[in-house]
């Protein structure tokens, strides 16, 4: 049967922001959803606010709306574009929880709607635990003792019956937002109340704990005729007790016997078709008792997901390409299967290898003492690795999570710590196990699985992991005394096999990783490249999409060297996101359409640079010198582009350029004039361009010394570092003492740098794009925090607020000079500060910065495209953005605003005060004819909604009161009532505005905590001064994160905030599509 | 200590592994009585079900290949067995890695298992070059060999492999059902009767349809297709594969059900010709090699595929309802095309991927036949609907 031919236009609903438990796995999938109907020649509108993403590439989909996800503004859409149908399952919770509030508000019904993909009924079932459950008992299907509850008595209720520990789950929340094990009668009160508060429903569920239990997903697809195929089984090596996203995972299932997996199918089947998910996919989650077999549905989700993402990388089955075409009518033997091109879709995929799934937390980010994984997720990204084997793919998946271990190493630990983590859920249990077989061999498995749940199979490969190492060290000690000791043939080919890295292995041996590489090339040992083709090799494939194995046939032929290489930027991490990812994306099409073929190299299975219909070629692989080096040589490929993946690639880009392979774009020397802070400097110097002072300092005495010449406030931070990490600001000396007694480890390998803080400057950040001569600056773009916040975190407008077009033109000079200085080709960012009228570069990136998918949906250039072009060969002028050598971009409304977002709600006692050290997992973006609106829209799609009433605290740090007062003023001239600490009213008072006092936590009560719980305030300005700021602060941003009150920490924020606010008074909901203002595809 | 063996193929390939389950011949035992390690290679794509696809009746003379490399995580327990009569099942295994720690308390290890059983294993193949090599040339004869010295196979005993080898039968053309039968004759002898095994599997789980009496014909019957008639309310009755018409008639039964097993069918005249004696006066079912008996029975044609359907994700499409259903399978032959289908027979399923004729029924007579196990073991359950199916045509009208 054809695709449905009574509707012709389809809306799909993105997800939205990056946030801890939905990230660009839902690019992926809606981008897959927006190609495979807009084949069938369906017109589609899509709504998304995220910038970063592919999704929301100007002439990807029909009509793109980059405005928030909520009710309001999506009916404006809907009443505007009248389309059809919406699918709903595309965008993860957020597009569910929306289309289910639109279904409800009656705009579906208004505008003649129709949802498909899945219905209300069938979201609603597998959403709401209680009928969940009921469905799950009616199939003879087992589901966990349980109880749904709306308050604290009805919990104890519960408790009284089934004992602790008990699992604490809030309904309708995302990645099990608000869930926790309560395991002591003192906490399960308040992680009760917790969960109530979180859920949009007030509404959680209690049920028996089945922690150390194993745990399963299964991925289903299901078509209107009933047809129904599970694609892929995934076993969390992690026991229960952990999210699944935080788990380390293999697909397909381990251990289970074929009658428990055909059990655990059957029932997988059932609950779909029970729930009347009838033209889709979704994903069933199962527990199975190790002792009893005792097998426990837990959850159903009718959409694509995380885990379908990886589902579908891990078996090469597109299950959201899929799942889209069933919406419209399709049956899976209707689809076909394009790995193979040959076989139909109704098929379960058969794998001859195994992928490992890592997570990837930023323990470092996010210190105090969050380090217990639980059933709320935690991990920020994700890496996936494919080997024939599990050892092999295991090691792999943990390198391709680019944490510092070159694959499952042994911790250098005593056993007391080594216990801590193997009782404890911590990130690191799996290392402490195998450092635990490292030392005692097989005879450790016993205990290890009972004290840790992870199944003796796991273990029993670690041990030959361990066996394999053991042998390495003992070769390598033989020949220590002499220092001429190698590994043979044999036992090298055996550590290849179990997925150890040359470095790794180097290290047995004293050897340098490239001389270990060398001598494993004189062996004649590559790795073969296996076909990942749904089949086992049953068919041929005709989609290439490889991983690498030892010791195998290797199949394909080389592309040679006319191909060019993408390095992709390894899992998501805060400072490195879906926006690089759309880079390399966007990158290899654009190639592509010039018929030069790309290749990818990549380990994030979340992202659509996994997808294997983007590149002629897809390498999961991780993101590491050899393995980038090994798909080099097996496809003969002389060219790579670095770029575009944000630090990963930039970081090997050396090591690759010496090996004789050509770095597409700026040259590698041209890169170390920017990384390198010596050659930065004098490159500053030689060009007369001002940087704050800075010195490095080798010793702590240093940094006391070099702080007391540049003078205080200083920025700190160690070199060679990413998103800011470990970066802090000391206001005084004493606070530089606290920082590096509790942060900072100061030495001669660990150089810390001591700059000149530009305190209260205003931040700029400028991409450009440059063929070598002409410069087109792609975009100015002013932070409205102050400098001291993460670029990363600041929301920032483009074009600039407050600048003077002397200024502007001075940053253009600047940044002119700068780029044909340093002979840029392709994409280059900068950041300036201006301070009391002085311009500063604080920082330069040879590469595309996170601001550049921003900018370029903005401005409607698209700017990867154009590089692609320099790189090829072309120039500027041709593309229409130079003229004489220089052209600006301007955005397409009159404003645009780019909002981080953030998963403080993640971490609970996190103070969310932004610093130099970056924090945020996502943006949005809000456009419009004036700041106020962008920035109302930015701040809505952030899921922040400024008041148009009510009342607003103020608390504000001296220095800031004289900027705060006018817009206090406005404030309370407009009707707010306005509420204030005790100074900050006294200064008030004194300049005509008259707030009301309230008490700050200690002096007594009712104070301010007890006023944002009762929903007394709806903004909050509250500027601290310096990281160590007081503890109240710090309780009120936690209560306002909690509560979803908006708050800003700067003066220049709450300004905004005001501008906001005030469009938000003219009741106006304006939208409109984003658009290419320049045609780049015709050149 | 891991000790070596070989796998040589009749193409002149020898491939080293790692020995285990039962002690692989030497060259020169395996020249004295070949059976054990020898055979036509099969890949099979399952991803669990090991056990069951060792102990299938179907792959004698067969040695399977399991794609997936990691292969006895899970252990082994008898009660999983689709025959537990030693010899009756795959005369091989090859897989990349075997799993050699402990399993689940009261099951076993697939080395001990095997070894129990007589089936050598070789591990550390590179499993899926062999497939490929399959695929594009069709399936091949080898055997899991044992160096007589040291841990290298001389090129004397290579040279040996290949001319035993070359003297194996072809599946081709081979009536191994009779072979079975003897060795089941020879089970019995040893008190070993896999009927009671069987039959003491599970109480009836269905008890809307009256008791029928089935008669299941011993080609090689997987026990679980026993099972599944029994969990029915049937009483079955497992006749020899050498049964006559008149034996038939005298135990009575309300359907016969011709069951799977090995070798080609097309050289089992005895069987076809009482397919078509009974198709006459009885009920008539038939899976995998009954499947393929029946259709040549009523004029129908079969021919041995390159490499066949072994694995548990096979896509089959009920012609009438358009309803696709994953399926076990494991066949070597098929029943030829659409169009050459006598006028008796008409197509009922279809296989969604290659088009192969997964199911036949006839137009007048209450004749039914799937290629693929509906019975599943390994594999999915969505076919299990099928013995309804026959029941159901079996008790309507005459």
């Amino acid at each position: 049967m054809p695709a449905r031919q009574d509707i012709s236009s389809i809306l799909i609903i993105g997800s939205g922001p990056i946030v801890i438990g939905q990230a660009c796995e839902f690019d992926y999938s809606g981008t897959q959803a927006v190609s495979a109907l807009k084949e069938e020649g369906y017109r589609i509108v899509l709504v998304n606010p995220n910038p970063a993403t592919v999704m929301t590439t100007p002439g990807l989909a029909d009509a793109i709306y980059a405005e928030p996800l909520s009710a309001d503004y999506v009916r404006e859409i809907i009443a505007k574009e009248r389309p059809d149908a919406v699918l709903p399952t595309m965008g993860g919770q957020t597009a569910l929880n929306l289309a289910l509030e639109l279904y409800e508000a009656g705009t579906f019904s208004e505008f003649g709607v129709e949802m498909i993909g899945a219905t209300v009924n069938a979201i609603r079932l597998a959403e709401d635990r209680g009928r969940f459950k009921q469905l799950a008992g009616e199939l003879g299907i087992e589901v966990p003792n349980s109880a749904l509850i709306g308050d604290l008595e009805a919990a104890l209720e519960f408790k009284g019956q089934s004992g602790l520990p008990i699992i604490i789950r809030p309904s309708y929340t995302l990645g099990g937002q608000g869930g926790s094990i309560a395991e002591t009668e003192a906490e399960f009160a308040e992680l009760i109340s917790n969960a109530l508060a979180v859920s949009p429903v007030h509404q959680a569920l209690v049920e028996e704990s089945l922690v150390g239990w194993k745990e399963y997903e299964l991925e289903l697809v299901r078509d209107k005729a009933d047809n129904t195929a599970v694609i892929c089984s995934i076993e969390n090596i992690d026991p229960m007790g952990v999210h699944t996203g935080d788990s380390i995972t293999v697909a397909p299932a381990q251990t289970l016997s074929d009658r428990e997996y055909q059990q655990m199918r059957l029932a997988a089947m059932n609950i779909m078709r029970k729930v009347g998910v009838d033209c889709g996919g979704s994903n069933v989650q199962f527990a199975v008792d190790p002792d009893t077999g005792r097998m426990i549905v837990r959850e159903m989700n009718p959409r694509v997901s995380r885990s379908s993402a990886l589902a579908s990388k891990a078996t090469g089955f597109p299950i959201a390409r899929c799942s889209a075409k069933l919406s419209v009518g399709y049956t899976l033997d209707e689809v076909v299967n394009e790995i193979t091109g040959k076989t139909v879709s109704s098929f379960e995929p058969a794998l001859d290898y195994c992928a490992v799934k890592v997570p990837r937390f930023e323990l470092k980010k996010f210190p105090h003492g969050h380090t217990q994984l639980g059933t709320q997720m935690k991990s920020v990204g994700e890496a996936l690795a494919i080997g024939r084997t599990f050892p092999e793919a295991l090691n792999k998946a943990v390198c391709a999570a680019e944490i510092g271990y070159e694959g499952l190493e042994e911790l250098d630990m005593g056993y007391d710590g080594l216990d801590k983590m193997l009782e404890t859920a911590h990130p690191l249990r799996l290392w402490a196990a195998y450092t635990v077989i490292r030392r005692e061999g097989k005879r450790a498995i016993a205990a290890l699985s009972t004290k840790t749940g992870f199944d003796p199979w796991v273990l029993y490969n670690l041990s030959e992991i361990a066996e394999v190492e053991e042998e390495l060290a003992d070769a390598g000690s033989l020949h220590s005394g002499s220092n001429s000791g190698e590994p043979g043939f044999d036992l090298l080919l055996r550590a290849k096999r179990a997925g150890l890295t040359d470095r790794r292995i180097a290290r047995r041996f004293g050897m340098s990783a490239a001389k270990l590489t060398a001598l494993r090339l004189s062996l004649k040992l590559q790795p073969g490249y296996h076909l990942v083709d749904t089949c086992a090799g049953e068919f041929s494939a005709e989609t290439p999409y490889f991983y690498s194995t030892y010791g195998e046939i290797d199949e394909g032929d080389p592309l040679g060297s006319e191909a060019v290489l993408i390095i992709g930027s390894g899992p998501n991490r805060i400072g490195q996101g879906v926006e690089f990812d759309t880079g390399c994306t966007l990158a290899s099409l654009s190639y592509r359409r010039r018929g030069i073929k790309a290749v990818m190299i990549n380990s994030n299975p979340e992202t659509v640079s996994t997808d294997f219909n983007i590149s002629d070629r897809l390498y999961l692989e991780p993101v590491h010198p050899e393995f980038v080096q090994s798909v080099l040589q097996k496809e003969g490929i002389r060219k790579v582009v670095v770029q575009l993946g944000g630090q990963t690639p930039l970081n090997i880009a050396e090591e690759l350029a010496d090996s004789g392979i050509e770095v597409i774009g700026t040259s590698v020397a041209g890169i170390q004039r920017t990384e390198d802070r010596r050659q930065f400097s004098e490159l500053m110097t030689s060009l007369g361009i001002r940087q704050p002072r800075n010195l490095t300092a080798l010793s702590v005495v240093q940094v006391h010394e070099y702080a007391a010449e540049i003078g205080y406030p200083v920025l700190l931070r160690p070199s060679f570092v990413l998103g800011g990490q470990s970066m802090s600001v000391a206001f005084t000396e004493k606070e530089l003492e606290l920082l590096l007694h509790t942060q900072l480890e100061v030495d001669e390998q660990h150089p810390v740098l001591v700059d000149q803080f530009l305190e209260d400057a205003f931040e700029y950040d400028l991409d450009l794009l440059c063929d070598g001569q002409n410069v087109y600056i792609a975009g100015l773009m002013q932070h409205i925090e102050s400098a001291g916040v993460h670029s990363g975190d600041s929301a920032c407008v483009f074009p600039a607020y407050k600048t003077s077009t002397e200024k502007n033109q001075e940053m253009y000079r600047v940044a002119t000079t700068i780029a044909r200085a340093l002979e840029v080709k392709g994409l280059l960012n900068i950041q300036f500060a201006l301070k009391d009228e002085e311009l500063y570069v604080i920082e330069v990136n040879p590469r595309a910065s996170r601001t550049i998918p921003f900018l370029a949906k903005a401005s409607g250039v698209n700017l990867v495209d154009a590089a692609v072009h320099v790189w090829t060969g072309g120039n500027l002028e041709e593309l229409g953005l130079c003229t004489d050598g220089f052209g600006v971009g301007t955005p397409l409304e009159k404003w645009a605003v780019k909002e981080a977002v953030f998963s403080f709600e993640r971490f609970e006692r996190l103070d969310p005060l932004l610093s130099p050290e970056m924090k945020s997992t996502g943006e949005v973006m809000g456009s419009g004819d004036s700041l106020g609106e962008a920035f109302l829209k930015a701040q809505a799609a952030a899921g922040s909604t400024l008041p148009k009433e009510g009342a607003v605290f103020v608390s504000v740090h001296d220095k800031d009161k004289a900027t705060i007062l006018p817009i206090v003023q406005e404030l309370s001239e407009m009707g707010f009532h306005i509420l204030a600490t005790r100074g900050t009213a006294e200064y008030l008072f004194t300049h005509g505005v008259f707030p009301e006092v309230v008490l700050k936590l200690h002096e007594g009560r009712p104070n301010l905590a007890d006023y944002l719980r009762s929903g007394k305030v709806q903004a909050i300005i509250n500027t601290p001064m310096g990281q160590f700021s007081q503890h109240d602060d710090e309780q009120v941003r936690i209560q306002a994160v909690k509560l979803r009150i908006p708050y800003t920490t700067t003066s220049t924020a709450a300004w905004a905030t005001l501008q906001g606010i005030r469009y938000a008074r003219t009741q106006q909901k304006l939208v409109r599509p984003l658009h290419l203002s320049k045609d780049l595809s015709r050149n | 200590m891991q000790k070596q063996v070989f796998l040589v193929l009749d193409d002149g390939s020898l491939l080293k592994g790692i020995a285990f389950g039962a002690v692989a011949p030497t060259v020169d035992e395996a020249a004295k009585q070949a059976e054990a390690g020898i055979g036509e290679v099969v890949f099979n794509t399952g991803m669990t079900g090991y056990h069951e696809i060792l102990t299938d009746p179907s792959y004698i003379g067969q040695l399977v290949l399991m794609t997936y490399p990691h292969i006895g995580n899970y252990g082994d327990h008898e009660d999983w067995s689709e025959s537990e009569v030693p010899g009756i099942g795959a005369a091989g295994l090859i897989v990349r890695s075997v799993y050699r720690g402990a399993v689940p308390a009261g099951r076993e290890s697939l080395h001990s298992f095997m070894e129990r059983r007589g089936i050598p294993g070789i591990s550390g193949v590179d499993t899926r070059a062999l497939t490929l090599k399959i695929r594009t040339s069709g399936n091949q004869k080898g055997m899991i060999v044992s160096p007589s010295e040291a841990d290298t196979l001389s090129n004397a005993e290579t040279a040996a492999c290949i001319t035993l080898l070359t003297g194996y039968p072809d599946m081709e053309g081979r009536d191994i059902v009779s072979q079975l039968q003897e060795r089941r004759e020879a089970a019995l002898d040893q008190g070993l009767d896999e009927g009671k095994t069987a039959q003491k599997a599970e109480p009836a789980r269905y008890s809307k349809k009256k008791n029928l009496h089935v008669a299941l014909i011993d080609f090689g019957y997987k026990a679980n297709i026993k099972r599944e008639l029994i969990h029915r309310g049937c009483r079955v009755t497992i006749l020899p594969a050498g049964v006559s018409r008149r034996e038939v008639d005298a135990i009575g039964p309300d359907a016969v059900l011709l069951s799977n097993g090995p070798g080609d069918p097309a050289v089992l005249g005895g069987p076809i010709q009482l397919a078509s004696d009974i198709g006459k006066n009885y009920p008539l079912f038939g899976i995998c090699l009954g499947h393929q008996i029946i259709s040549l029975a009523f004029g129908a044609q079969t021919y041995k595929m390159k490499f066949g359907h072994h694995g548990l994700n096979h896509p089959v499409r009920d012609e009438e309802s358009g309803r696709v259903y994953i399926t076990s399978q494991n066949h070597g032959f098929a029943v030829s095309g659409e169009a050459l289908l006598p006028e008796g027979l008409e197509l009922w399923m279809k296989n969604a991927n290659d088009q192969t004729i997964e199911g036949i029924r006839h137009r007048k007579k209450r004749i039914a036949s799937v290629q693929f196990h509906p019975e599943a073991a390994p594999g999915p359950y969505d076919t299990l609907w099928v013995f309804d199916e026959f029941l159901s045509i079996a008790q309507g009208g005459n």
